[in-house]
């Protein structure tokens, strides 16, 4: 990899602000004398600078008093008796931990079996593993089992990767 | 003296609904823009848009101030969206359809006529190679554009790690560049 190709690669990175105080100074000295890499950085910034005045010019026509007045209307509506037993119900089962209570469960269970088949001391390199793959709550859970060569993937939805909860819960426990 | 978010949302939690109107004032727009950015659809963005906030103002009690009350309105914002967008059925309009009368509205458009040419097109493919983006993509690129985040506060709206954000905004960028060569 060449000096612009590694330079090319931290270009945006610089440009948000991510990079530490020296790799900036270096990208900075860098882009500033060098033709291909200044206009990589043209062209990163016009994309932002394009894609924010679209978004700007849209949200610049948008109106509060008649954008309040739904939200107001809606707050207001009194919603049939089940739709509010639902939410309730829902809110107080899909505590935050749940995202990755139920994958962890069966990981455990899965742990167990395995120790209960091949006690410690056996020559077996089982593997298990849960990894959250998306934003909404999607996870994948992996066992291989060594003997059988039998590998189970299951894949979990959990309702609360769209709960907006979740994101305080991320605080003290891992993103799931 | 205006109010801090965190006051706003305390009186919120108390009931009184005009904290919150004032709260849906300093965000609509912006949550808006994420939407939209999110979704293309101008009508189905504003139905998000209030969507989310009623839906803030549900679970405003359950709000601890564990975080920002922009990135929690973010990240409902985000969800509702994308959700919203995966249960589409009707055709998406493009967000930049009218968009070029809004630009003269404002004056915004080039004094030479080549270079309004150039960015009315660039304009044009920016809101279709936008849409070719997964919803993941979108949403990093789009957060960075409109509020200029840290990878840390998108990170916390999106719910993954500062490096998977800094990977997706890095593979959208590159993939924005391709796809916009021509008019870069």
């Amino acid at each position: 990899m060449s000096q612009c190709d590694a330079i090319q690669e931290s270009i945006g990175r610089w440009l948000d602000g991510e990079l530490k105080a020296t790799d900036s100074e270096a990208v900075r000295s860098h882009v500033e004398g060098c033709l291909a890499c200044g206009a990589a950085r043209q062209r990163l910034e016009k994309i932002q600078t394009t894609l924010g005045g679209l978004l700007r010019a849209q949200a610049s026509q948008l109106e509060f008093a008649p954008f309040w007045r739904e939200v107001r209307r809606r707050i207001d509506e009194k919603r049939p008796w089940h739709e509010e037993l639902i939410e309730r119900v829902q809110s107080q089962l899909t505590a935050p931990r749940l995202a990755w209570a139920v994958p962890a469960a069966i990981i455990l269970a899965l742990g167990f079996i395995s120790y209960a088949k091949w006690p410690l001391g056996g020559q077996v390199s089982n593997y298990a593993s849960v990894e959250s793959i998306d934003t909404h709550g999607r996870s994948v859970a992996l066992l291989r089992e060594d003997e059988t060569k039998t590998t189970i993937i299951w894949l979990y939805q959990d309702p609360e990767g769209d709960n907006e909860n979740v994101e305080e819960a991320t605080k003290s426990g891992p993103a799931f | 003296m205006e109010l801090s978010d965190w006051q706003l949302v305390e009186k919120c939690q108390a009931g009184d609904a005009d904290a919150f109107q004032v709260l849906v004032s300093r965000y609509h727009q912006k949550v808006f823009m994420v939407i939209l950015g999110l979704m293309r659809n101008r009508e189905d963005a504003l139905e998000v848009a209030q969507e989310t906030f009623f839906r803030a103002y549900r679970k405003i009690k359950s709000f601890q101030g564990g975080s920002s009350f922009y990135t929690w309105i973010y990240r409902i914002a985000v969800n509702n969206a994308i959700d919203a967008q995966r249960k589409q059925k009707r055709n998406p309009l493009d967000f930049h359809e009218n968009i070029e009368g809004i630009f003269e509205a404002r004056n915004e458009v080039a004094n030479d006529p080549f270079a309004d040419v150039h960015d009315r097109e660039l304009r044009e493919n920016m809101s279709k190679a936008i849409n070719e983006l997964t919803p993941e993509h979108k949403a990093v690129i789009v957060l960075r554009t409109i509020e200029g985040m840290s990878y840390k506060d998108i990170g916390e709206i999106l719910g993954c790690s500062e490096g998977t954000v800094m990977s997706r905004l890095h593979y959208a960028r590159k993939k924005l560049q391709e796809k916009l060569r021509a008019y870069l």
